[in-house]
C-alpha cells in the first residue's frame, strides 16, 4: 500500500542518542549496559525466516525455473534460454507486452493528474468536505471483484454508458465495450483508474496540506488568482508527491488482475491480457511453469527499469 | 462582486458531481440487486429506482453459493493474518530502529529488497514454495505469505525510532529485560501505527484475490472475493443475483470503512510523511 512512499531510507532517523556506556563510540541508541549481543538477532529471527521462505527462496526458484521446462507433474527439464526465445517469438507474448505498455500509458495520466485536481477540490475547510473525501476514497477499500461486476453493468450494450453516449449523439449504435478488441483494454484501465483515484488523491492531499498557507495569502495580496496560485505555488511544491504517484502508478498498473479476470478474462483474443495476466494464464491454466517464470523475469526487468527511470526523472526534476 | 460569494456553491456543485461518479457504480449494484423480476435490468433510459423493491435476489444469492461459509473464511483470514503480520513487522522493525549491531544495514537492505520482489513476479515461485511446504489448499498457505511486508516494517521502524530514549532506559534501570521493555514499554508507544497497519491490513486481506485463487482448490476455503467471482462465473447471466452477491460481499468492508473512516485518511497521510 504505502510501500514506495515509506521506503525511502532515512539515514539519520534511527532514534535519539544516549543509552550509556556502549562498547562502540557514538553507537548509543537503545543499547543498554551489559546488554547481551544476541538480543537484536533474536528479535529478527521470525522476520528473517519469513523473508527467506516467502521472498528469497521463491526469488531464487523463479530465476532457476526460467531455464527449465516444468509442468508440475513431470520433473523439470533444463532447456537453457529456450523459454526466452519462445517468448520473444510468441505473438501472444508481444500482445501482452504491448497491452501492458498501453495500460501504463493510459493509466498513468489518469492517476497522476486527475487525483491532483480532486485533492485541490477537497483541500478546504468548508462544511462536509470530509464526507466528500470519504466518498472519493470508498472504491479504494472495496473488493475489485464487486467493483468489476458493477462496471460490467455500466459497460453493458444496454447499460448506462451506451445510453448516455447514444443520447449525446457520440455514437449511433451501442458498443460492446467488453467484447470489442478496441475497447476492452481501455475499459479495464478506466475501472482500475477509478478504483485508485481516491488513493492518489490522499497522497496529494498530504502534499497540499504541507504547503504553508501564508504563501497563498501573500500571493492573493499580490493579486494572483487561483489559476496563478495553482501553477506558481501548488504545482512546484507538489512535485515530490507527483513523483511518488508516478512510481506507485507504474507499480499498480502491472498488478491489475481481478479487474481483467472479471471484466474480460483477458479477451477478446488476448486484447486485454497484460503481462501479469498472461503469466497467470500460462502457469495456472496451461501449466507452463518454466515458460511463465521466464516471462515473469522479463516483467521483473521491465519493472526495475521503470522504477530506475522514474526515480532518475524525479531526482532530475527536483534539482 | 465578491469572488467568495460564488466560489462556495461552485465548489460544492463540483464536489457533488464528482461524488456521483464515485458512488454511481455502487448505486447501480444496489438498484440492480433490488429490481423485481418484472423490471428490466437494462433499459434505455436506465431505470434507476427498483420498483417494487425485491429482496428475493439477496436470498437467492445467499443460497446459490455458501456465502456464510465464505464470510466466515474471510474473517478467519483477517483474524489470523493481521496479528501475525503486526507481530512480525514489529519484531523486525524494533531492532532496526533501536539497536546497533553487526549486520543491521544488511538486514535493512534485505527488507528493502522485498519492494522489488513484486507480487505478480513472485506468484509462481511462491506457489511452488508453498506446495513444497505442503501448504497448498490450506488456510496456512493463504495466510503465511502475508506475514511480512516492507511497508509494515518501515512504518513501525519510524514509529519506534521516534520514542525518546529515556523510556526504555528508565525501564532498564528498574531491571526489566529487553523483551519486557519491547512488550510493555515500547509496543504501547506505537499503538497508533499498529492500528493503521491493522486497518489497512483488514482491507487488503478482505480484498485479496489472486493469491488465494492460486493456492486454494477446495471452494470450501474460499474467501469472499473468490466466492463472488465464482458466483459471477456460474450465474453471470442472472445480473440481479450476481449484483446481490456483490452487495453482500462489499457490505462488511464498506461498513468497516465507515466506522473507521477517520483512521483511513489520517493513517494514509501519516504514512506519507515518511
Amino acid at each position: 500500500m504505502t510501500t514506495i512512499a515509506s521506503a525511502a531510507p532515512k539515514a539519520t532517523s534511527t532514534g535519539p542518542p544516549g543509552g550509556g556506556d556502549t562498547p562502540r563510540k557514538g553507537a548509543g541508541r537503545g543499547n543498554a549496559v551489559g546488554q547481551a549481543r544476541w538480543i537484536p538477532y533474536a528479535f529478527l529471527i521470525p522476520g528473517l525466516a519469513f523473508l527467506g521462505v516467502f521472498f528469497l527462496w521463491p526469488a531464487w526458484t523463479a530465476i532457476q525455473l526460467a531455464f527449465y521446462r516444468y509442468d508440475v507433474v513431470t520433473p523439470p527439464v533444463y532447456v537453457g534460454l529456450d523459454n526466452f526465445s519462445t517468448a520473444f517469438s510468441s505473438s501472444d507474448f508481444w500482445q501482452a507486452l504491448t497491452n501492458s505498455v498501453l495500460f501504463l500509458v493510459m493509466y498513468l495520466p489518469l492517476v497522476v493528474f486527475l487525483p491532483l485536481l480532486l485533492a485541490v477540490l477537497v483541500n478546504s475547510k468548508i462544511r462536509a468536505v470530509s464526507s466528500f473525501r470519504l466518498l472519493y476514497y470508498l472504491p479504494v477499500v472495496t473488493p475489485m471483484v464487486a467493483i468489476a461486476i458493477a462496471w460490467s453493468y455500466v459497460f453493458h450494450p444496454r447499460g448506462g454508458l451506451n445510453w448516455a453516449l447514444l443520447e449525446l449523439g457520440v455514437i449511433d449504435e451501442p458498443i460492446q465495450f467488453l467484447l470489442d478488441p478496441t475497447w476492452s483494454l481501455p475499459a479495464v484501465v478506466a475501472v482500475e483508474a477509478w478504483h485508485g483515484l481516491g488513493y492518489f488523491m490522499v497522497i496529494y492531499l498530504a502534499g497540499l496540506q504541507a504547503i504553508p498557507q501564508d504563501l497563498y495569502s501573500a500571493a492573493s495580496l499580490d493579486g494572483a488568482g487561483w489559476w496563478r496560485q495553482l501553477t506558481s505555488i501548488t504545482m512546484p511544491l507538489i512535485r515530490p508527491y507527483l513523483a511518488v504517484c508516478l512510481v506507485l502508478g507504474g507499480v499498480f498498473s502491472m498488478q491489475a488482475f481481478a479487474s481483467i479476470y472479471v471484466l474480460t478474462g483477458g479477451g477478446p483474443q488476448g486484447a486485454s491480457s497484460t503481462l501479469g495476466f498472461y503469466i497467470w494464464t500460462e502457469a495456472f491454466q496451461r501449466f507452463n511453469f518454466g515458460y511463465a517464470s521466464a516471462v515473469g523475469l522479463i516483467l521483473w526487468a521491465l519493472l526495475l527499469t521503470f522504477a530506475a527511470v522514474s526515480h532518475r526523472l524525479s531526482r532530475g526534476e527536483a534539482e | 462582486m465578491n469572488p467568495r460569494s460564488w466560489a462556495m456553491p461552485v465548489r460544492y456543485a463540483a464536489m457533488a458531481i464528482v461524488a456521483l461518479l464515485f458512488v454511481g457504480p455502487f448505486l447501480i449494484l444496489i438498484t440492480t440487486a433490488f429490481k423485481p423480476a418484472g423490471q428490466a435490468v437494462f433499459s434505455f433510459p436506465p431505470a434507476l429506482v427498483p420498483w417494487p423493491p425485491a429482496i428475493d435476489h439477496l436470498v437467492e444469492a445467499w443460497h446459490a453459493i455458501p456465502f456464510g461459509r465464505y464470510l466466515l473464511n474471510s474473517l478467519i483470514y483477517v483474524a489470523a493474518t493481521i496479528p501475525l503480520y503486526i507481530t512480525i513487522s514489529a519484531l523486525t522493525a524494533y531492532p532496526l530502529a533501536r539497536y546497533v549491531f553487526r549486520g543491521r544495514q544488511l538486514c535493512f537492505y534485505l527488507i528493502l529488497s522485498i519492494l522489488f520482489l513484486s507480487p505478480e513476479v513472485m506468484l509462481i515461485p511462491r506457489f511452488l514454495v508453498v506446495s513444497e511446504l505442503g501448504l497448498t489448499d490450506t488456510f496456512l498457505g493463504v495466510i503465511l505469505p502475508s506475514g511480512l511486508s516492507a511497508s509494515g516494517v518501515f512504518l513501525l521502524r519510524q514509529a519506534f525510532a521516534a520514542i525518546p530514549a529515556e523510556l526504555p532506559d528508565s525501564a532498564r534501570v528498574d531491571g526489566a529485560n529487553e523483551f519486557r521493555i519491547f512488550w510493555n514499554v515500547m509496543l504501547p508507544q506505537v499503538r497508533p501505527t499498529l492500528a493503521v497497519l491493522g486497518i489497512f491490513g483488514f482491507v487488503s486481506v478482505w480484498n485479496n484475490f489472486v493469491w488465494p485463487m492460486v493456492v486454494l482448490k477446495d471452494s470450501d476455503k474460499y474467501p469472499i472475493a473468490l466466492g463472488l467471482a465464482y458466483l459471477d462465473s456460474t450465474l453471470g447471466a442472472d445480473a440481479r443475483t450476481v449484483a446481490a452477491g456483490a452487495v453482500i460481499a462489499l457490505a462488511p468492508v464498506v461498513i468497516f470503512f465507515l466506522v473507521m473512516q477517520r483512521h483511513f485518511i489520517e493513517g494514509m497521510q501519516g504514512s506519507m510523511k515518511g
